[in-house]
């Protein structure tokens, strides 16, 4: 599976960046995160419920970050287990490019693979849950990093 | 004066009183008290190191009661899962067989592939356990693509190239000099589509273990109890054969699937003997698109040589046979003894030269599905010759007409080791195509082709070898068990009739047609006749039921059993009308005594033999009870001609079947509506291979059509009526004449259809399934 | 959860999970296992029952969503003596082989006819059923027996 999406964020490019390295404002986007913890120098884990056509179930994901050029791009290596639902795995080039002071576009191209229940029931589904997802996250990484500006 | 429940007649089936007022017994339905639920965990991964297994939070779960692993069945001494059919390599050498554990011990080779059983007090409990578990997977590149997996990564340690033997029929050295002089040789790829049996009734099993008298009991959806139960004793080392019984109650459906022994019935009896409770699972429809052995999935290239006038000079065909990851119980002998030995088909084709190489993949194990390697041999015969029909320019029927077996050829030696006893495929033909009116067809096809459509007509002349088998010739070609059956008449003191039979019945009607054979052969009154099947503990070892053998083989052993009963009630007539046994008579349920008014009933003689007063004790046993093992000397050999007409509308790609007629040459037909029945539920499989099953791995060995949203099972709308008739040449060696009727749809249909798809195409070939999508770029092109 | 629910003309009040779902309820805990399970995508018609006059894939109906209605299993159109006339005609056509997917067939089909307005043909019988999977008999007797079962059922 692939997908690549482009996003502009109101907000300067260190401003990103540091709000994309921060469990906390993840935490706050990833719909249906339940946790986001450091395990580690560029390591994370993120519980998340989500739903992927009939497959209900809440995933673990073991997050790794790579090739880091702060404040312009990095990869995000994901590794995500589901139990009796199945996995995913796959990794998440994002890169954010300077619009204007205090405007970035983020653009982001993932790849990855399903396995388990998610591939035997969801595979039809999961291009768009995955889009769905994304659509979601960046909604509200605009909205998360437009309020703590204003602050 | 014809008998109405009798041999012949259309006798409305005694199952169906249960079936439709919903008290069948399935295994699901049945309880017992303190069970427990098993829940397995399944790989999500096609191939993977199992580095470790945490089971500590799932047995902490609330209400699961234990986790087992594929290592505590392995320290309580429990055996692989066996192959059951030694094939043989070329260079001589037996099939190369990887270790198959029921559950996995440190790899698992598919998805779907248990690696731990979890036992709750409810459903619930144990999927929440199995939800727990935490499993350590090292994952490892899948093998999936089989043309290439010879050359992939090797699977097992001990099976190099992915190859469990490369096997051969037939005479090489003559076959190539027969294309040296062939006029003309086409030749063609096939791929014979993975198919996933889909038996409506998920397979359950539930297992109980009496400490008392140390008896397990099994009550499973087996098609074949006592090989079940052969395997799980001898193999599995459950426990001896003498303390396990094995119950197949009603069962929804098998097709093959399950005739084999799994993983979870295994486990299952094994736990209940563990934990000293009852364990019950049922498959859930995921469950079984994953673990249920898969059918087909073949590539070859198949050429026929032809001489000037089309005779068939010579047939080469080479395959690739996809075993999935591990050998199923029967897996080895679907694409060789049930494949190569068909090659043959209704024709005369002097020289054959097969040769079958099957691999291992990481997917699901592949095994017989209905028809089982005739269907695979059917498709590769029939489409090679449709295509030679039309590179050489004569018409389709004529071709196949010009290079039949006569009836006076018979009995008939083909090159590929069978010997065909009797048949008249120019009979079968001529009939069907009669029924679709092969001579209108010209003006069909232009008034489809004024309405902007595409029609089609493709034939299948198909032959099956059932009956299976004589189990000399099939043990000396490596199976590992005998192959007749037992049938028991035991006559009560009252005269009415418990037939006990190896034969399984599940759809198939044996509790009908077995009671129309005593009906027919002694004259009970066919309500007075009940077939017990499906249990070990009631009958002899047998083998089940599985290539349409149950008439020709079970049905078989019970004349031979009614023929002991008749002799033996003749010896009690003869003393009781005090006559010579010479001179007694039985018909229609009555005895008598030739040239005299002296005669006795049946249930008169049946009392006697109950009753003893007036009885040579001295001379005879008493009771009317009789029993009869039968092994056939050959098998039956059911042919015949289907036909299949469509019209395709380009601009969509979708097929319209407008006709498919069926006429078959079963032998004698015991009862003709089952028949039929049996018939139209093949039709529909080998309908569905063509255009609409599929079972798809993506690269990454997933399966992607496993659940009924993306394999597309044949629904009421998507097929026709079906027009389906008969022919008779009666089977020359067994006693019913009959040849076997369960498999016949499912292997002569598909190639009928995609000739007649291809046909209105005007292509050479299009892969199955020929969906929409596959048809509207062939017509495109 | 309490409900109550009349199947097949009984009252019954039970106590159930939140997420019990009607098909095995009726199976474990009233023990009317003619209905059946075939799958778990909702696709396969194994388990239709009559719920308030329609028909319902059991399976994907909460207990709960069932409290207060009336239901009707397989075991509750007719006995051996007395057959619906839908039962009946299964049998007369040889519409049935395993006999697995036939309470939920039987079920559908006498809602489809119950609901048609005039007379069904086959094409209509076929469009029907299409929510119910029979592997062993290729539809064509299952159909033959729905078309003639329509007669019986308006003259019943
Ligand atoms: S069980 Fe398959 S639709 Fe309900
Ligand atoms: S009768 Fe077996 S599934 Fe329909």
């Amino acid at each position: 599976m692939e997908q690549s999406g482009e996003y502009t964020v109101s907000a300067s490019r260190e401003r990103v960046w540091e709000a994309l390295n921060d469990p906390e404002v993840l935490e706050r986007c990833v719909e249906g995160c339940r946790s986001m913890t450091v395990t580690g120098e560029g390591e994370f884990e993120a519980v998340v419920a989500a739903k992927v056509g009939p497959v209900k179930a809440t995933f673990t994901a073991a997050i790794e970050l790579q090739d880091v050029v702060a404040p312009e791009s990095y990869r995000l290596q994901v590794g995500v287990k589901g139990g009796a639902a199945g996995f995913a795995k796959g990794s998440a080039a994002v890169q954010l490019a300077e619009c204007s002071r205090d405007e970035t576009r983020l653009t982001y191209h993932i790849e990855g693979s399903i396995g388990g229940k998610l591939a035997q029931i969801g595979s039809r589904l999961v291009q768009a849950a995955a889009r769905k997802m994304a659509a979601s996250f960046f909604e509200r990484f605009a909205v998360d990093i437009g309020r703590s500006q204003g602050v | 004066m014809a008998n109405e429940t009798g041999i012949g007649a259309a006798v409305k089936r005694k199952e169906d009183a249960r079936f439709i007022t919903g008290t069948g017994r399935y295994t699901d339905d049945i309880g017992a008290h303190g069970q427990t639920y098993a829940v397995f965990a399944r790989s999500p991964h096609a191939r993977a190191k199992l580095n470790g297994l945490d089971a500590s939070a799932a047995l902490a779960t609330e209400g699961v009661v234990a986790v087992f692993t594929g290592a505590d069945l392995q320290a309580d001494g429990i055996g692989d899962l066996p192959c059951g059919w030694t094939v043989h390599s070329k260079d001589g050498e037996p099939m190369v067989v990887p270790a198959h554990p029921p559950i996995a011990v440190d790899k698992v080779n598919y998805v779907g592939e248990p690696y731990a059983v979890v036992i709750g007090e409810s459903l619930e409990a144990a999927k929440n356990g199995a939800e727990a578990l935490e499993a350590d997977f090292e994952e490892l590149p899948a093998v999936v693509d089989l043309a290439s997996a010879a050359s992939a990564d090797q699977i097992h340690e001990n099976v190099p190239n992915n190859q469990t033997y490369d096997w051969e029929l037939g005479d090489k050295a003559a076959t190539d000099a027969a294309f040296a002089q062939a006029h003309h040789v086409s030749s063609l790829e096939i791929v014979n589509n993975r198919l996933i049996p889909n038996a409506i009734e998920p397979r359950a099993a539930l297992g109980e273990y009496d400490a008392a008298s140390g008896l397990y009991t099994l009550h499973t959806t087996s098609q074949n109890p006592h090989l079940e139960r052969l395997v799980l004793a001898a193999f599995v080392q459950i426990a001896p054969e003498a303390r396990l019984r094995v119950i197949s109650p009603d069962v929804g459906g098998g097709f093959g699937s399950k005739i084999f022994v799994y993983a979870e019935e295994t486990a299952v009896i094994w736990a209940a003997g563990k934990l000293r409770r009852p364990v019950k699972w049922r498959a859930e429809r995921s469950e079984s698109f994953l673990a249920d052995a898969h059918g087909r999935d073949h590539v070859t290239k198949a050429e026929l040589a032809l001489a000037e006038d089309g005779t068939f000079l010579g047939l080469r065909v080479k395959t690739l046979a996809n075993m999935g990851a591990y050998l199923s119980t029967f897996a080895s002998s679907v694409p060789t003894y049930l494949y190569g030995t068909l090659m043959a088909g209704q024709y005369k084709t002097p020289a054959i030269y097969v040769e079958v190489q099957s691999l291992f993949t990481n997917t699901a194990p592949v095994d017989a599905y209905r028809g089982a390697g005739r269907p695979e041999a059917t498709y590769v015969v029939e489409r090679i010759v449709e295509t030679a029909a039309r590179e050489m320019g004569i018409d389709a029927a004529e071709l196949r007409r010009r290079n039949f077996i006569a009836p006076s050829d018979f009995p008939y030696e083909t090159p590929v080791a069978l010997t065909y006893d009797t048949g008249d495929y120019e009979a079968s033909l001529a009939k069907a195509l009669e029924h679709a009116d092969y001579a209108g067809f010209g003006a069909r096809k232009a008034a489809s082709e004024a309405a902007g459509k595409k029609r089609g007509i493709g034939f299948s002349c198909y032959i099956e070898a059932c009956g299976l088998a004589p189990s000399q010739v099939a043990i000396s070609l490596g199976a590992g068990v005998g192959l007749f059956e037992v049938g028991e008449v035991r006559v009560d003191v009252t005269g009415s009739v418990t037939v006990v039979t190896g034969s399984h019945s599940h759809g198939q009607s044996h509790e009908t047609t077995f009671a129309q054979i005593i009906s027919e052969k002694l004259g009970v009154p066919f309500e007075n006749v009940t077939v017990l099947h499906g249990d070990t503990g009631r009958s002899d070892y047998a083998l089940g039921t599985y290539g349409s053998r149950s008439l020709a083989v079970g049905g078989s052993a019970l004349i031979k059993a009614i023929d002991k009963i008749i002799a033996k009630g003749k010896k009690i007539a003869a003393h009781m009308l005090e006559a010579q046994e010479e001179q007694v008579d039985f018909a229609d349920g009555t005895f008598t005594v030739a040239d005299s008014n002296q005669s006795l009933t049946f249930p008169e003689v049946a009392f006697a033999a109950y009753v003893p007063a007036n009885y040579p004790l001295e001379e005879l046993e008493p009771g009317l009870s009789e029993k009869a093992f039968y092994d056939p000397p050959n098998f039956t050999y059911p042919a015949g001609a289907h036909i299949c007409e469509v019209e395709i509308d380009p601009a969509t790609g979708v097929v319209d079947i407008t006709s498919f007629v069926a006429v078959d040459d079963f032998g004698h037909i015991v009862n003709p509506m089952i028949v039929e029945g049996q018939v139209h539920g093949g039709l529909a499989q080998g309908i569905g291979q063509a255009l609409l099953e599929h079972g798809v791995y993506d690269e990454t060995g997933q399966l992607v059509s496993g659940s009924y949203m993306d394999y597309t099972m044949p629904r009421a709308d998507d097929l026709p009526s079906f027009t389906v008739d008969t022919t008779v040449t009666p089977c020359t060696h067994n006693p019913l004449g009959v040849k076997g009727c369960g498999e016949a749809g499912a292997i002569g249909s598909t190639a009928a259809v995609m000739n007649a798809v291809t046909n209105a195409l005007g292509v050479a070939s299009v892969p199955m399934p020929a969906t929409p999508e596959t048809v509207w770029r062939a017509a495109q092109a | 959860m309490e409900i109550s629910i009349t199947v097949n003309g009984r009252s019954e009040a039970l106590d159930v999970p939140d997420n019990a779902l009607l098909a095995d309820v009726l199976r474990e805990r009233l023990g009317l296992t003619g209905t059946h399970v075939g799958c778990d995508t909702s696709q396969c018609g194994a388990c239709v029952v009559h719920m308030d006059g329609a028909a319902v894939k059991s399976c994907t109906v909460l207990a709960g969503q069932a409290n207060g209605a009336e239901v009707t299993t397989i075991e509750g159109i007719g006995n051996p003596d007395n057959l619906h006339p839908m039962q009946a005609a299964f049998r007369e056509n040889h519409a049935l082989q395993c006999g697995f997917c036939t309470p939920g067939m039987i079920m559908s089909a006498i809602d489809l006819v119950q609901k048609a307005d005039g007379q069904l043909d086959e094409g209509d019988v076929r469009d029907g059923l299409e929510g119910n999977l029979c592997r062993c008999t290729g539809y064509h007797n299952i159909v033959k027996a729905v078309l003639a079962a329509q007669d019986d059922m308006k003259s019943a």
